[in-house]
């Protein structure tokens, strides 16, 4: 059972439909594994598809196709009934600190939501036991209980978040860019709190970010996500020394160096254009509109996610 | 201190405390609340309408239906002519009657009528042994001295027997007018209560449900609106009889459309919001994603349309009642003494003004609480 994934994902795609006759590509055939008390890291450009990968995994949308097993068991199709006693093995914590908290509930109801609707506790005064040290973990007191959210700055209320995912103590946190709403101070403050919270309870997070620095800090494997598809994937610090796919090269070279003769000394970001419109994604490989490196072979067929070395798997024709 | 630049020692409390003074909810819009002069004023018109209208009966000696035929049509504030003697006044009746008015200015009998002088134009009255006449040729009526046919001196006194007068039955309109309020204030509560049950949970539901469950409500919805209220009413009144039933039915079925539309546009624009989704993830149920997330998050606009549809819903049953077709006679309500105010209303225009006023004040009344509510349940205006 300790081997055993928290979370196995395989094939996982969503579409939209726009209309009758569009379809807008969200997430297509993405296949990762999360193992038990780690950190998979989701990177790429905005319009990715990464928040969309997460919010399917967490079942707030449902699978077009592919397979969702949380725990050894499948939730791909389960209906929101059955998925209720699961919710408490995986939770998300939201990107907007300002959205994600009902303006009109208190602290204390917000982090007593989970556990009266888990059945935990039968009353608010019942659920002050939990909600109390909880606070307390995320580095928040007894007086916060009785407030409302907008009196809280952008981490505190990050703080409150994590805490409403942590009180139902699940095996699995989506992320969903927890920290770029926040200010760089805030930022480690929050990211450590998870860290920490790792340690002493060996949650694993799947974690979507654009902040490449930030993600190679937390994650033990990192996926790079083009246009709704993983391009890569392997363990963190490998991705930032060896980029094998043109397009992770071409974000890690998007990353700005402080020191400006080092800076002068970078090769230029090789990659340019825009994200191309998920509606009528490019055939063959969806990067190709965009590489460097691109062949006519690229633009026919859709290479397949492949072992490069010692876990490193990249979908890439050149490689 | 001698080190003003030292740093100070803090603690990691300090840190995240917050200055601000806690407050419960309830107290915290109470604040608001009675921060904005508009809205008290409101609370305390209404307060003292209420007042007015449940417990002003009880210091009436009318009821109001009791009809005296002697005293039809007095104003609040009469004109009189003062009695020889100075014991009494005299006011003319539009009947041509004298009515006897002690000098305090409550009503007392009417005096006898002795005799007619045709060719002068003057009715000779009976004032305790004492002739009077009423010259009635030359407008205004004057009360006279038959003798010497001068006019007895005039004032204007307050009429303290009908502090607001008497209708074309002799009912008194203050009485009346307390029983009116009432109907008025129980419609708008019944309108209250209509919207804030039906509608919130009819749009609440359309708006979350979505799709095709929506498509089906929101047509229910299309198709009452489109039924105006004063056919349904007549036709309520057709099977249940005429009278306030009629009209709490109609207002209970029908009322509530607004109320659902507004509430299903909050919805689905708020229902994609991340708390919502956050709700959704954590496992809360249906219920509670609703009655805890969707609907205190609307009550903004919930209040403003209730704030417009209270005084709408007044206005409507006064406007029934003065189409003839609300509360039958002798039950009063304001629009059907407005009706009864129409037929005289160049002689005795105060009949129609006052129940108009008490319209006006009644709907002003409303209209400030639900703007100070509106601000005072809002916590992003916390002050």
């Amino acid at each position: 059972m300790k081997d055993q994934p928290i979370l196995e994902v395989t094939g996982l795609t969503k579409h939209f439909k726009i209309g009758r006759k569009q379809t807008v590509h969200a997430v297509d055939g993405v296949s990762f594994t999360l193992k038990r008390g780690k950190t998979l890291g989701l990177v790429g450009e905005s319009g990715c598809g990464k928040s969309t990968c997460a919010r399917t995994v967490i079942r707030m949308y449902d699978v077009t196709a592919g397979k969702v097993v949380l725990d050894g068991t499948d939730i791909t199709d389960m209906d929101q009934k059955q998925l209720k006693p699961l919710r408490r093995k995986m939770q998300m914590i939201f990107q907007d600190p300002y959205a994600s908290l009902n303006a009109r509930m208190t602290v204390r109801d917000i982090i007593a939501e989970p556990l009266l609707a888990h059945g935990i506790v039968r009353t608010k005064t019942q659920a002050n036991d939990l909600v109390y040290p909880m606070l307390e973990q995320v580095g928040l007191t007894k007086e916060h209980a009785n407030r409302y959210a907008h009196e809280f700055s952008g981490g505190q209320r990050q703080r409150v978040g994590i805490a409403r995912a942590l009180v139902l103590q699940p095996e699995l946190i989506i992320c969903d860019e927890p920290i770029s709403a926040l200010d760089v101070s805030i930022q480690a403050q929050v990211i450590n709190l998870l860290k920490d919270f790792q340690e002493e309870q060996g949650v694993s997070y799947l974690f979507i970010a654009h902040d490449l620095s930030m993600v190679r800090y937390v994650s033990d494997d990192v996926g790079v996500m083009y246009l709704g598809q993983l391009v890569e994937v392997c363990e963190a610090d490998e991705i930032y020394r060896h980029p094998l796919h043109p397009y992770t090269k071409g974000l890690l070279g998007s990353i700005p160096i402080a020191n400006p003769r080092l800076a002068r000394q970078k090769v230029k970001s090789s990659m340019e254009g825009d994200i191309p419109s998920p509606i009528n994604p490019p055939s063959g490989c969806r990067f190709h509109t965009r590489c460097p490196y691109a062949t006519d072979r690229c633009a026919q067929e859709t290479p397949v996610l492949k072992d490069a070395g010692g876990g490193h798997f990249v979908a890439c024709h050149q490689v | 201190m001698d080190d003003k630049w030292g740093m100070l020692e803090s603690t990691n409390e300090d840190r995240e405390k917050i200055w601000k003074k806690n407050r419960t909810f309830a107290g915290d819009v109470w604040f608001r609340f009675r921060h904005k002069p508009t809205a008290i004023a409101g609370l305390i018109l209404i307060l003292v309408l209420l007042v007015f209208a449940f417990a002003g009966p009880l210091f009436t000696h009318y009821s109001y239906s009791d009809q005296n035929l002697d005293v039809v049509n007095i104003p609040p504030v009469m004109r009189v002519y003062e009695a020889p003697d100075g014991q009494a006044c005299f006011y003319v009746t539009q009947a041509l009657k004298v009515l006897r008015v002690n000098n305090d200015g409550t009503l007392d009998t009417q005096l006898s009528k002795l005799r007619e002088d045709y060719t002068a134009g003057v009715a000779i009255f009976d004032y305790d042994g004492t002739e009077v006449g009423l010259s009635y040729f030359v407008t205004p009526y004057e009360m006279v001295d038959p003798e010497t046919m001068e006019a007895y001196p005039a004032r204007t006194v307050l009429n303290r027997s009908y502090l607001f007068g008497t209708d074309s039955l002799g009912r008194d309109i203050l009485t009346r007018l307390m029983y009116g309020t009432r109907v008025s204030l129980m419609v708008a509560f019944i309108a209250v209560i209509v919207n804030m049950v039906i509608g919130i949970l009819f749009g609440g539901i359309s708006g979350y449900a979505g799709g095709m469950v929506d498509t089906v409500m929101m047509r229910i919805v299309d198709i009452i609106s489109t039924i105006p209220l004063t056919l349904y009413v007549i036709l309520i009144m057709v099977i249940m009889g005429s009278g306030l039933q009629s009209i709490i039915v109609a207002l209970g079925t029908t009322y509530w459309v607004g109320m659902a539309r507004v509430v299903r546009g909050q919805v689905l624009s708020l229902k994609n919001q991340e708390f919502v989704m956050a709700a959704k993830t954590i496992g809360s149920s249906t219920k509670t994603i609703l009655l805890q997330h969707l609907v205190p998050n609307s009550m903004g606009s919930i209040l403003v349309t209730v704030t417009m549809l209270i005084p709408s819903a007044i206005f409507m049953e006064a406007f029934l009642g003065y189409l003839g077709i609300g509360l039958q006679p002798p039950l009063a309500s304001l629009g059907t003494m407005c009706n009864d105010a129409t037929a005289n209303l160049r002689t005795c225009p105060y009949q129609l003004f006052i129940p108009a006023i008490v319209i006006c004040l009644i709907m002003f009344g409303f209209n400030f609480i639900g703007d100070g509510l509106r601000d005072a349940l809002d916590p992003k205006l916390k002050k």
